[in-house]
């Protein structure tokens, strides 16, 4: 039986794979085992800005000057950045890789009511800025990282994965 | 000071920094620079200049970054400088064009009471940045500018410097195309692309 959620520790070893720089975060929920396990991962510089529009325009800069950042960002979060992400990423094709945690995905597959509202928009919204994106949602899925990842080199577009539940331990 | 006059001070002393612009600064800082390295954030990211230059700077430790930013950019985005207090890199110049308006959509006021090398030392600007040696400071003169100048493209920051500016020179018509041409043509310069 699949464990639903993400290995916090195996998530840092796939980004580390990828060659990931930096990442930014802003702590959330769901992402909070994760945010601790970047911080003990030296290859990694972890930035955690105060809002996420700041997260994707720094993000931006740091492809731009040759770095390769991670923007590690809860949906909530994508929502109050759309217009860093039209502006940084989308209109001037910067390949951001984005992971975007999911949140009232767990509630509504477990067919919770009433559903977070937060669920219900998060694909669409990417759609609508055609942002590609792949369902994260346990550690068998992890290979969805380098799909993701070589998308975003292979049309200079961003792109992102969804997590749908709490990273775990 | 008149903005152009701090432009032209600039330029005259730019050798390989990164200089990032946005808004009416946009208009104006190519009348007298037309460096490989001038990127134009004009519609990238309300607020988010200084944002775009911490990544160019974390990105490229070995030069400068500059960012001509407006007071009401500033104010889109104000947590910024909690993080360029945290995180500001040594090489990060953000110079702080204080007119205290929204000069580009016609000039409507800004609040009037604040204090942005207050704001910048409440967030922890001075002695912070990534490495403690932060430097925030107001100018009000050109001539102490012109000195100053120096220090700021030589010594570790991040500076922060607020600038009060007006203009009286006429201001070119806006541009905001070719949003992924101007990231393209700033990577080749970096000798990241062809």
């Amino acid at each position: 039986m699949t464990t639903l959620g993400v290995s916090a520790g195996a998530m840092v070893d796939a980004l580390c794979e990828l060659g990931f720089t930096h990442a930014l975060i802003i702590p959330d929920s769901e992402s909070r085992l994760l945010f601790e396990a970047l911080h003990t991962e030296p290859a990694i510089r972890v930035i955690s800005p105060m809002r996420e529009g700041e997260s994707i325009a720094i993000a931006a800069g740091l492809w731009t000057g040759g770095a390769a950042p991670v923007l590690i960002i809860q949906n909530t979060g994508l929502m109050e950045a759309g217009d860093a992400l039209r502006g940084c990423g989308v209109g001037p094709k910067v390949p951001l890789r984005l992971v975007v945690g999911w949140r009232g995905y767990a509630g509504a597959a477990a067919g919770h009511c009433p559903i977070d509202s937060a669920f219900t928009y998060t694909e669409p919204l990417l759609e609508a800025w055609g942002v590609p994106a792949w369902h994260l949602m346990s550690d068998a899925d992890l290979p969805v990282l380098a799909e993701m990842d070589r998308t975003a080199a292979r049309t200079s577009h961003p792109a992102a994965v969804l997590t749908g539940y709490a990273f775990r331990s | 000071m008149e903005r152009m006059d701090l432009f032209r001070t600039v330029a005259t002393r730019r050798t390989d920094e990164i200089v990032v612009m946005t808004m009416t600064a946009t208009l104006q800082w190519p009348l007298v620079s037309q460096h490989e390295l001038d990127f134009d954030f004009l519609a990238f990211g309300m607020g988010h200049a200084s944002d775009f230059g911490m990544g160019l700077a974390l990105a490229r430790p070995e030069r400068k970054v500059i960012v001509w930013k407006g007071d009401g950019g500033l104010l889109m985005s104000l947590g910024s400088l909690v993080t360029l207090g945290r995180y500001g890199p040594e090489n990060l110049v953000v110079f702080l064009l204080e007119n205290r308006s929204y000069e580009l959509t016609g000039g409507q006021p800004l609040p009037p009471r604040a204090d942005f090398v207050a704001l910048a030392l409440a967030a922890g600007v001075e002695g912070g940045g990534a490495t403690g040696r932060g430097v925030v400071e107001r100018i009000d003169q050109l001539e102490v500018f012109a000195v100053r100048l120096p220090s700021f493209l030589t010594e570790p920051g991040p500076h922060f410097v607020v600038l009060p500016v007006h203009t009286t020179e006429p201001l070119p018509p806006v541009n905001h195309t070719d949003h992924a041409g101007r990231i393209r043509r700033l990577r080749a310069g970096l000798g990241l692309e062809d």
